[in-house]
């Protein structure tokens, strides 16, 4: 495996960890609405992972950028410049004061990146090694990620 | 008043204002009125006779010299029945010395005074009573629930064949008839639609090009609410919410939502849970003996609209159908300890309601109030004269502050760049200590801060007259007001309360530092909603470690210059208190010390609910969605409110998620709070309205009060979250959707283009109301208004009940130098004021004197020709010339038409709820700018600058109806 190998494996991890984050996400949200958890406490602790995640998966980019990765870096662009933005115009935090009017659009924002990190999750996969061996492991990945979506 | 006599005499003031003091016009106002009113008369031809121009007296009745009357247990009266709860457990937890029962009460004058029960009626400063005035009135009258509007003497009748008569035409408003057989106390409740039975509803439907806006027509009473017979197992009139309390904005349910969106009329439901008792209001009965039955599978309270099944011994839920138990001790009388009569249990008549809560309501025993109070004392705020003003008012007002069983806490705390505390040992003298390490912020004392009022209250009244001197020669320029916060909320937090802030500049140190972010280039541009918005973060965590904690903030804020209102106004919003705002306060000028003064006293001794929190249950198929006003919002259907105070409104929408299958539905507000005298209670509001699958009734039973109440909070919300031109447009569009809803299904003209701007007559001020709300400094088009003096009309749009809400986006006009003889005097329901004009300059007379006033500000307009003789007789000076225009204090003088003027001054000032007591400014026709140009955007008839006139309004509303 050359060093590209390397790095997609590592990439695979990286989707891997955000992807269980966004599952996170969603289920705190689900018990929000199901009033299991109180707004204060829901927002104290997504936005404790709400900075990694963002820089997390910006040191993703730009480790594709610095090692000529363009396809992956492109494909990871526009989900960098969206948090980059949201952090500039200080909406990246989770406000509890207007958390149940925003409510609808973080959960939609929250399952656009969940699509978005499984995509990934198998493009880098693909990229690691196309082998039957990835393949495998992909459905069984796939399997998991269907069963934790349909637990929700 | 075109259609008066007086106009058609010659020219000249004096000859009319001799000729209306001299009483000699033949003509009775109610002929007037009638004119005015063209053939669509309201006015009943009750003729007002005795309305006493002879007897002018003083407006001083007030309720204080009501004789306390308590037939029933009301909601303020609490005397003798606080509940019991082991003393040894509560001082424990409070750690006072003694938990003395009440003494004291009754003598307090300022605590709100007890209402003289049902049997007085104190005509005149009552302005909601609208129960008290329907035992007063014929069968099928409409009352008046409102504000009283100008005519009101003449809708009270008190001849009843007179007033029989008049409303009989009155379009979508059909008398009820006591059906024959039905007895004479059936027959007074009539009204309610209950003894009348089920009538379709009858759709009026009005033309807006030809009709223009009738001020009169805004205090007309929301359109009736029809229940089916025998909803309601009580036969009271009482059985359903006054509007006042809950209004819905739509007074027919649509059975599905489908129906809904056909009409476009926003549901939602405007609530003041917590109102304010005026003299002659019903007071809310309270159920002491703590059997509370509540359905076991929804939780709702029960009500007049349960029923009753299984011979009495069950009763069935009327939003989920329920069957429940009926409690054990539900048909005792507690009091008396023998059987009681159920149905006269106050919960199954009334629908507003109090239980006294049993401990199982309580996470901990009942907290007392507690006041810490951060005055500035940095330069700005003693040279304002801000400091003596409210130090003196604390001091004046020290025996209103709610402390009927002595268990209310005070502390104060002083703040500048550092902060002063002050130690108020009971028995010797105060001793200030000073922290000026404000960044990491401690008490410096664990006792004596947080102190006890009755028995500190020697030293909290030497400390307070001494304050303003000590900090005379302060020359420290800063604010550290977010550090102040955090200790008054560290002295508190264990118990709870309120937090009254009083500020006079730009928070600048420490937690909360704001900037200057004031940039007259970014007004008017689509970055002007960030000015709306909090600056720092701090605000907000704040405001939530507070709700969390049970401690409310009131802002009082008072800078010369920008003071970002918006991210301070945050902490009152998210915590339920409220913004005061005195811009450029001065107490050199008396006028701006008394209004300070009063309203401040009035905040003071607000008998608050503490620890509050309230949820909105409604029938199945009903959901709230959204929530509008100063709470948090702690669950998806729980608002956390540490202290509510009175006559707040708040709006809640409503989504209909599955059909409606039932004839009625029924909305229960309930506000688990602690009383300011440490009682538990839960105060329930019950509304019950019919469900129609016919969409000319959803249209007919349109609240037009209530949507514009509505559409306010919406603006707001949309301003802050979009941009205010985004605000503008939903509120626009809004609009526009009702009309082309109208236009295509209920008139005959379909899609296509049409002649008339038709839409139902109960909807017919829609239009002209959301002109007002366009024009409202909150969210106007304008690059010229202060975002402080934005942020803080975006308060009051969010916050106050439509009582206040509407004059405020609709002011009210009067004519005062040829207004009828009776105006300004008393009648037999208090002060008559003048007949209300449309809000256009045109009504102007250069000779004149006008008065236009929106609830927070009274303008007396003073035309450039006004005779001398008007001048002497108003403002005593010899002419127009020598006139000043700007804030004054009318002088009471010798004459009735000054004494008549001062008496329509004071009645606007008292006759609505709210601690609000507005500034009367002198505005000459050639005066200053600034100030004609302020006084004239009230009338908002008018075009504007880049502001359309209600004409050009219309005009546009119906090519875009008609084009889209
Ligand atoms: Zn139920």
């Amino acid at each position: 495996m050359g060093g590209a190998g390397w790095l997609f494996l590592f990439a695979v991890l990286m989707a891997a960890g955000l992807l269980f984050c966004m599952v996170f996400f969603i289920i705190m949200f689900s018990d929000l609405e199901c009033d299991y958890i109180n707004p204060i406490d829901l927002c104290n602790k997504l936005n404790q992972f709400v900075l990694p995640e963002n820089l997390a998966h910006a040191f993703l980019a730009v480790l594709f950028l610095t090692s000529g990765q363009w396809t992956a870096f492109l494909l990871n662009l526009p989900l960098v410049l969206w948090n980059a933005d949201k952090i500039r115009k200080k909406s990246h935090m989770y406000d509890a004061t207007e958390i149940f009017r925003t409510l609808g659009g973080h959960k939609k924002e929250t399952f656009f990146k969940l699509g978005f990190y499984l995509l990934s999750f198998f493009y880098y996969l693909y990229r690691c090694a196309p082998s039957p061996f990835s393949t495998l492991v992909a459905s069984s990945t796939w399997m998991i990620v269907a069963l934790i979506a349909e637990s929700e | 008043m075109s259609s008066s006599p007086a106009q058609q005499l010659p020219p000249g003031w004096a000859a009319e204002w001799h000729e209306s003091r001299a009483s000699a016009i033949p003509i009775h106002w109610s002929v007037l009125s009638r004119l005015a009113a063209n053939s669509n008369s309201e006015a009943p031809n009750h003729a007002e006779t005795a309305s006493g121009h002879t007897q002018w007296e003083p407006p001083s009745q007030l309720p204080e010299s009501q004789p306390p009357s308590t037939a029933q247990p009301t909601a303020q009266s609490h005397h003798g029945k606080r509940r019991q709860y082991a003393a040894g457990q509560t001082q424990a937890y409070y750690g006072a010395a003694e938990v003395a029962a009440d003494p004291g009460y009754g003598v307090a004058p300022g605590l709100q005074p007890q209402p003289a029960g049902g049997q007085l009626f104190t005509p005149g400063l009552a302005s909601e009573n609208q129960f008290q005035a329907q035992q007063a009135q014929v069968p099928g009258q409409p009352s008046y629930y409102s504000q009283q509007p100008p005519d009101q003497p003449l809708a009270y009748g008190a001849d009843p064949a007179a007033t029989a008569g008049g409303y009989g035409s009155q379009p979508g408003q059909q008398p009820q008839y006591i059906q024959p057989g039905v007895d004479a106390l059936a027959g007074q409740f009539g009204q309610m639609g209950l003894a009348g039975g089920q009538k379709q509803f009858q759709l009026y439907t009005s033309n807006l090009l030809t009709s223009p806006p009738e001020p009169k027509e805004l205090h007309r009473p929301p359109p009736e609410i029809r229940l089916p017979p025998n909803s309601s197992i009580s036969p009271s009139p009482l059985a359903n919410a006054d509007p006042s309390y809950q209004r819905c904005t739509i007074n027919a349910i649509p059975t599905t939502s489908s129906l809904l969106n056909k009409a476009k009329i926003p549901l939602a439901l405007i609530l003041t849970p917590y109102r304010s008792l005026k003299d002659g209001d019903e007071p809310v009965p309270v159920v002491t003996d703590t059997v509370i039955a509540r359905c076991r599978r929804c939780r709702t309270y029960i009500n007049p609209y349960v029923q009753f099944i299984d011979g009495g011994n069950r009763w069935r839920c009327c939003m989920c159908n329920m069957s429940n138990e009926v409690p054990q001790l539900f048909d005792w009388d507690t009091a008396r300890n023998q059987p009681g009569d159920r149905w006269s249990r106050a919960e199954l008549n009334h629908s507003v309601v109090e239980f006294v809560a049993p401990t199982e309501y309580m996470v901990r025993p009942p907290q007392p109030a507690v006041y810490v109070f951060l005055i500035d004392v940095s330069h700005a705020a003693v040279q304002s004269g801000m400091v003596a003003t409210a130090t003196r008012t604390i001091l004046e007002n020290l025996d209103r502050i709610p402390d009927e069983d002595q268990r209310t806490k005070v502390a104060i705390i002083c703040y500048d760049t550092s902060l002063y505390f002050f130690s108020v040992p009971p028995g010797s003298d105060s001793s200030m200590l000073v922290v000026s390490d404000i960044d990491d912020v401690f008490l410096p004392k664990p006792t004596d801060l947080l102190v006890n009022l009755a028995e500190s209250r020697p030293t909290l009244e030497a400390l307070l007259g001494r304050i303003n001197d000590m900090f005379q020669e302060n020359n420290i320029i800063g604010s550290a007001m977010g550090p102040a916060l955090q200790a008054g909320f560290k002295l508190m937090s264990p118990i709870g309360g309120k937090i009254v802030v009083l500020s006079a500049s730009l928070p600048s140190v420490g937690a909360g530092a704001l900037k200057n972010r004031e940039d007259p280039k970014i007004l008017g541009t689509a970055k002007e909603s960030g000015l709306l918005q909090a600056a720092s973060p701090f605000y907000k965590t704040f405001a939530i470690d507070c709700s969390r904690a049970q401690v409310s903030v009131d802002m009082f804020l008072f800078s010369q210059s920008y003071q970002d209102v918006a991210s301070l106004a945050c902490l009152p919003h998210y915590t339920s208190g409220q913004t005061y705002y005195y811009p450029a306060f001065n107490a050199a000028r008396p006028e701006d010390a008394l209004k300070f003064a009063r309203e401040f006293g009035d905040v003071l001794a607000m008998p608050v609910m503490l620890e509050a929190v309230m949820r909105v249950r409604a029938s199945r198929g009903l959901r709230m969605s959204s929530f509008h006003g100063n709470f948090f919002v702690r669950s998806t259907d729980l608002l956390a409110m540490p202290a509510v105070p009175q006559d707040q409104s708040y709006a809640i929408e409503i989504q209909i998620e599955e059909a409606l299958t039932t004839p009625f539905v029924v909305f229960q507000t309930a506000v688990l709070h602690t009383t300011c005298y440490g009682e538990r209670r839960i105060r329930v509001v019950t509304l019950a309205l019919p469900t129609t699958t016919n969409l000319s009734e959803v249209f007919a039973s349109a609240d037009q009060i209530a949507i514009t109440t509505l559409l306010a909070n919406k603006a707001v919300e949309r301003s802050l979250t979009h941009k205010l031109e985004d605000a503008r447009d939903f509120v626009y569009q809004r609009l526009v959707d009702i009309l082309m809803a109208y236009k295509t299904s209920m008139t005959s003209g379909g899609a296509g283009a049409s002649a008339q701007l038709a839409i139902s007559d109960n909807m017919k001020m829609l239009p002209v109301l959301v002109l007002g709300l366009l024009k409202n400094v909150g969210i106007r088009q304008s690059a010229q208004i202060p975002p402080d003096i934005r942020a803080y009309a975006q308060a009051l749009l969010t916050s106050l009940p439509s009582q206040l809400l509407i004059p405020y986006i609709y002011p009210t006009f009067y004519s005062l130098h040829n207004m009828p003889a009776e105006a300004g005097t008393v009648g037999e329901h208090g002060i008559i004021l003048p007949p209300a004009l449309p809000l256009t300059s045109e009504r102007f007379e250069r000779h004149g004197l006008f008065l236009i006033e929106d609830g927070q500000t009274i303008f007396l307009w003073v035309g450039r020709d006004a005779v001398p003789q008007l001048i002497t007789d108003v403002f005593d000076l010899p002419g127009y010339d020598v006139l000043r225009g700007g804030k004054i204090t009318l002088p009471t003088l010798e004459n009735e038409f000054s004494q008549r003027i001062n008496a329509i001054v004071q009645k606007i000032r008292e006759m609505r709820r709210g601690v609000y007591y507005p500034h009367l400014y002198v505005v000459k026709e050639d005066g200053e700018p600034p100030l004609r140009l302020w006084a004239l955007s009230a009338l908002i008839q008018d075009r504007a600058d880049v502001l359309p006139s209600y004409q050009q309004f219309i005009s546009s509303l119906k090519e875009k109806v008609n084009t889209t």
